[in-house]
């Protein structure tokens, strides 16, 4: 079966964990637990019919204080770019994020997803600014973790770009 | 896997095993050509719980843990590099096999030709720093709600505070749209609102008066002050307005009205309007109610006031009319201060009872030794009023000869004094009085006509007071006022029977029989008040109209009796009496008999 590194990056308390483990156990917790290091889960998903293994980075959140390591990037296949829109700062954290990933991996397949759609009131990430980095090339997702809203979508889209960007075996 | 003791420390196994141990790490040799690694040593607990059986000394570690694979593949860079390079893989969580997890970090290295993988498992001092991370985080969230919930507060309260600016500003707008002058006075009395109108008509600036107390920010006479402070303490249904003047460098008159502020208890609002150009029309009426020292705002007075300011304007000759004591003199002053000679003197002569000689000599001047007594040189009255004027007074009365001489300086502009050949050039506005009705003395031949029409071309007439009885409170008060400062008495006004005794009485003296009533009277006056008692006593015996403060003719039962109190004051003497009365003495000749009084 295929297999593909895959990191979760953004700032700290944007959802990384909460939303990996809503995908690979289907559980959520309201407590923050942050991570400290990385921890590593699997699950696979089927594309046209095509089972692809996951192999999920899921890293310690990046802020001012900690930078992501650039061999926790290394071999990744692809990345996603996770975002709280109720913290506008964490927005330029998952901007900078991107620029160490394409320079430690290269341009690989990448997701963005906007997490904490469930309190879209308090979003401080506006449409116009999704607009300019959709405009930039980005996909940009919205979910949320804690009801399950677009999660299984979000890395079923990244398996797609994986397998396309793949050659068959 | 194959079981095969560790050959890292084949001389002192045990003390090695002791370090391992304590460091709580699990060393592996990579084997050559091969990817499963050999254990060396004895592996701590963890690590026996995590992958199996102590004695399973060879395995794939690769398989062990994704991270570990991925990890194995950039531990080559160690290996490869130069010798006693290391690379350390960072921490990784693990899950272990009790359902808990541990984190864990792998270091590559080669020693010698020994391609080692060392990976132990991260104690307290990293749970600790894990710590500290986590409460920081925290910390920082917590931070970041508590700083949005304000600028959350804050953006609220500056939306409030915008749409209650815009009210303010569209109802500021309509204020000074209605042109309204307002202020707002708080609690203490502190102005905290004024309006542009208001401002303007204060003829202050929002500085000057915003957040000062209205006391002390309005510049106003004491009087006014308290009117203010007694408005703002009455009940607001008993409230009326009140005129004031501001003091300062553009003095204005106010009407201050006080309302309650409908919403705030205990402050008010006070609305100011201009009342400025009302005082002044006002003031400017009083004004008219006297001229040049004439008093009185009768229609004839006005008329009158109106004529002189005319014929000020030319420089004509003006006759002037009207009965003794009805102010002739007064009026040829005004003539002349009014007019372009007022900086030029104004000499009054009165030719009556004057011989002929004395006359000429008086206006024309002399000659010294001209005539016996003539011991100087002299100059007239015309060479004294060189570009002034002359006031010729009681002008019937002087003789044919000055009549002749007269015109002919008026003719000619110049005289010729008594005794001298060489006459002189003159400038001089002549204004000529009589109490004579000239055109009768032209008939009977004791006037010259052609003198008449030449000073009479222009022509004053002035009414007798009894025709213009309107005057007489006007004209007493201001007497009243100018005697009391002449003699230092203080006398504040006429009781009203006073002034209906001055009202009703005939006025045969006219206006200088008025000011000799009031002089007498102040003499009288023991009180602040003239009362009737203080009047000279041919005033007291005339009848007193009834509490009426306008003039109305006497009915005939008074009338009969004051013709009656004429004829005894004057002694019988009819043409007194009918002066005295003010009637002509064909009038009084006629009221005798309709009357039914004899004479004698
Ligand atoms: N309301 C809401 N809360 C969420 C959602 N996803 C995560 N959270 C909460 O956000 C906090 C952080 O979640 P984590 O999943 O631990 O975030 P992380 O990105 O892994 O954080 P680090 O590991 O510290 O970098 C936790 O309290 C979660 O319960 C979501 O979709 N909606
Ligand atoms: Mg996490």
């Amino acid at each position: 079966m295929m297999q593909k590194k895959v990191c979760m990056l953004g700032g700290f308390a944007v959802g990384k964990t909460s939303l990996v483990r809503r995908f690979v156990s289907n559980v959520f917790s309201d407590h923050y637990h942050t991570t400290i290091g990385v921890t590593v889960e699997k699950k696979s998903v089927t594309v046209d019919d095509r089972d692809i293994m996951l192999v999920l980075w899921d890293l310690y959140g990046e802020d001012e204080f900690q930078r992501v390591r650039d061999s926790y990037l290394r071999g990744s296949s692809g990345y996603i770019l996770v975002m709280d829109g109720t913290r506008k700062a964490t927005l330029d954290t998952a901007l900078a994020l991107q620029q160490t990933a394409l320079r430690t991996v290269g341009t690989v397949p990448f997701i963005s997803i906007i997490n904490k759609a469930d309190v879209r009131s308090e979003w401080e990430i506006d449409e116009r600014t999704i607009e300019q980095l959709r405009a930039q090339g980005w996909t940009v997702l919205f979910g949320s973790a804690k009801l399950g809203q677009g999660v299984e979508e979000l890395f079923v889209a990244l398996a797609t770009q994986l397998v396309h960007a793949a050659p068959i075996p | 896997m194959k079981s095969r003791p560790g050959n890292l420390a084949p001389h002192n196994e045990s003390l090695f095993n002791a370090v391992l141990s304590t460091l709580d790490m699990v060393v592996f040799e990579c084997e050559e050509d091969s990817s499963e690694f050999r254990l060396q040593g004895l592996p701590p607990e963890w690590w026996r719980a995590w992958v199996g059986p102590a004695d399973c000394t060879m395995l794939d570690l690769g398989r062990c843990s994704p991270f570990l694979q991925e990890y194995l593949t950039s531990a080559h860079l160690a290996w490869a590099g130069t010798p006693g390079a290391t690379e350390k893989s960072g921490p990784w969580t693990e899950p272990d096999r009790q359902g808990g997890s541990m984190t864990l970090e792998a270091t590559a290295l080669a020693i010698g030709s020994k391609k080692l993988v060392l990976i132990e498992r991260l104690g307290s001092g990293f749970k600790e720093m894990g710590t500290i991370v986590q409460r920081a985080r925290e910390r920082m969230l917590a931070e970041e709600r508590t700083a949005k919930a304000y600028r959350k507060t804050e953006t609220h309260l500056i939306s409030k505070l915008e749409v209650s600016e815009r009210t303010k500003d569209d109802a500021l707008a309509l204020l000074q749209h209605l042109g309204l002058a307002a202020l707002v006075l708080d609690e203490r009395g502190h102005i905290t609102f004024a309006s542009d109108r208001g401002l303007e008509i204060l003829g202050m600036t929002a500085e000057a008066v915003i957040g000062r107390e209205w006391e002390q920010a309005l510049p106003l006479p004491e009087h006014d002050r308290m009117a203010i402070r007694e408005l703002i303490n009455t009940a607001s249904d008993r409230r009326k307005a009140c005129v004031v003047g501001i003091e300062g460098p553009r003095p204005s008159w106010v009407e201050i009205e006080v309302h309650g502020d409908p919403c705030h208890p205990g402050r008010h609002i006070v609305i100011v309007h201009d009342r400025t150009e009302l005082h002044t029309l006002r003031r400017v009426l009083n004004e008219q109610a006297s001229f040049h020292d004439l008093v009185g705002k009768s229609p004839a007075m006005l008329r009158t006031y109106q004529l002189v300011r005319d014929v000020a304007q030319v420089d004509s000759t003006v006759l002037i009319e009207g009965e003794t004591g009805t102010g002739k003199e007064l009026i040829a002053r005004a003539i002349h201060s009014c007019s372009s000679r007022k900086h030029k003197p104004f000499i009054a002569a009165n030719c009556a009872g004057l011989t002929d000689s004395i006359l000429t000599s008086q206006l024309f001047g002399h000659k010294r030794g001209a005539f016996t007594g003539a011991v100087n040189d002299q100059q007239g009255l015309f060479e004294a009023a060189e570009g002034g004027t002359l006031f010729l007074d009681e002008i019937g009365d002087i003789p044919q000869q000055v009549q002749t001489a007269l015109l002919r300086v008026l003719q000619e502009k110049e005289i010729t004094r008594l005794g001298e050949a060489k006459p002189r050039k003159i400038d001089v506005r002549v204004v000529a009085a009589t109490h004579h009705n000239l055109s009768e003395d032209v008939v009977r031949g004791s006037f010259r006509a052609d003198l008449l029409y030449r000073i009479r071309i222009a022509r004053v007439q002035l009414s007798p007071l009894r025709e213009r009885r309107e005057d007489i409170p006007l004209l007493a008060q201001s007497f009243l006022g100018q005697i009391c400062t002449a003699t230092g008495k203080t006398i504040e006004r006429l009781n009203p029977d006073t002034l209906r005794l001055l009202m009703s009485h005939a006025w045969p003296g006219n206006v200088r029989e008025l000011k000799s009533a009031i002089e007498f009277a102040v003499i009288s006056c023991k009180t602040k008040e003239v009362l009737p008692i203080d009047l000279p006593p041919e005033i007291i015996s005339a009848p007193v109209v009834p509490s009426s403060s306008v003039w109305i003719p006497l009915p005939n039962r008074d009338e009969k009796s004051r013709f009656l109190a004429a004829l005894s004051d004057a002694k019988g003497n009819r043409t007194e009496a009918a002066r005295r009365l003010g009637v002509s003495r064909a009038t009084f000749y006629r009221r005798l008999v309709e009357l039914d009084i004899d004479p004698r």
